[in-house]
């Protein structure tokens, strides 16, 4: 595939946006949480701060991501993210997926690894925000219902790691769980990245032979009554589980449909004496 | 309140078949809850709430870190109601 969108300068500028993640969780977890916390207010006012300043920061750092050309993303439907209890699912392409929702969805605790709490540059923020490890326990589906039940919402990705390319779709229950525990209602994010990106296994400076693009598309919400009345939690929350994985699936396999054809084309458009990359970026036939 | 060793038993069969649909006669003392009844840590959370309702204790994750089969299980709650 002929490289395009500025090749080299996008490895460079992709480093950059690393490097600038870095030092913007360092600065962030080091000085400015530290000054929040001195300010006056209950603990509720002080998450909030939190919040809306990872919100500022995050919603900057795409748009930084976007300047320098990494990436162009586009977020179709993000006014109805960010309602009162509500539970929101997205499936999990790339790296910066939570960048994306944490930087567009209000006052929102977000269900993450427990490794960002080990990593020096996130463990401010994550910490100070009052996150939720998504070790599957009675801590996580508490900590997530009680922010529920405080009219927060809460992202959450139920495959719970990046999705390896081209293996099938395995969704862990806890999302639903606590969707039918505490949830108002459910709502969908279907996210895709073309060319995948900063995927699960991949270094960061194998970039794809063009700018990825990302696409973030608010789904329907999903009404819980009718699982809820049907059985036991555990069973609805079962049933919900396989619902969510179906309605994913369905919105998979078009993306991939769609991308085989895109990536088709750009192979022939790519010509000949064009320099071609290695077989690694790009994306197995599926 | 003192609860002898059958009601708890009967108690956590009746919480399996009803909150996971197993099958009854799968449930045996020896049965083992994860390999066997493939009840996993989040179908926990939920065995758990009900068992906090059908004894009235508080009971957390780290009293059940040690328990493998349904008689463990047994033996665990019993030791935390006391009985």
């Amino acid at each position: 595939m002929r490289r395009r969108d500025a090749y080299h300068w996008r490895i460079f500028a992709t480093g950059l946006c690393f490097t600038l993640f870095g030092v913007g969780g360092l600065v962030l977890g080091l000085c400015w949480f530290p000054v929040l916390r001195l300010l006056p207010g209950s603990a509720q006012t002080h998450r909030l701060r939190v919040l809306k300043t990872l919100r500022v920061a995050l919603n900057l750092f795409v748009r930084v991501m976007r300047g320098v050309g990494v990436l162009s993303f586009r977020f179709e439907g993000v006014e109805r993210l960010g309602r009162p209890g509500q539970v929101i699912v997205a499936n999990h392409p790339s790296l910066i997926d939570v960048v994306f929702l944490i930087a567009f969805v209000p006052d929102a605790c977000c269900v993450v690894k427990q490794a960002l709490w080990r990593n020096p540059f996130t463990r401010g923020p994550v910490t100070a925000a009052g996150y939720v490890s998504n070790t599957p326990t009675d801590v996580m589906i508490q900590s997530a219902s009680e922010a529920l039940h405080a009219r927060q919402s809460v992202i959450i990705f139920p495959e719970g790691t990046r999705t390896t390319p081209g293996q099938s779709l395995q969704f862990h229950r806890g999302a639903a769980t606590i969707a039918i525990r505490a949830a108002a209602v459910v709502t969908p994010v279907f996210i895709s990245c073309r060319p995948t990106t900063l995927s699960k296994g991949r270094p960061w400076y194998r970039i794809p032979y063009k700018r990825a693009r990302f696409t973030l598309r608010v789904g329907d919400d999903i009404e819980l009554t009718p699982f809820r009345e049907a059985s036991p939690a555990p069973i609805a929350a079962r049933a919900l589980n396989k619902y969510l994985l179906e309605i994913f699936e369905a919105e998979l396999a078009a993306e991939r449909r769609a991308e085989t054809m895109e990536t088709a084309a750009d192979a022939s458009a790519g010509g000949r004496g064009t320099r071609r990359i290695d077989d690694a970026d790009q994306r197995s036939n599926i | 309140m003192t609860l002898t060793r059958d009601q708890i038993y009967e108690a956590i069969r009746s919480a399996l078949v009803e909150l996971f649909e197993i099958d009854a006669e799968r449930i045996t003392p020896e049965a083992r809850l994860a390999e066997d009844l493939e009840i996993d840590s989040i179908d926990a959370v939920d065995l758990m709430d009900r068992l906090k309702r059908f004894t009235g204790k508080k009971i957390g994750a780290e009293d059940f870190r040690s328990v493998r089969t349904v008689g463990d299980l047994v033996v665990a709650v019993q030791r935390l109601v006391g009985g």
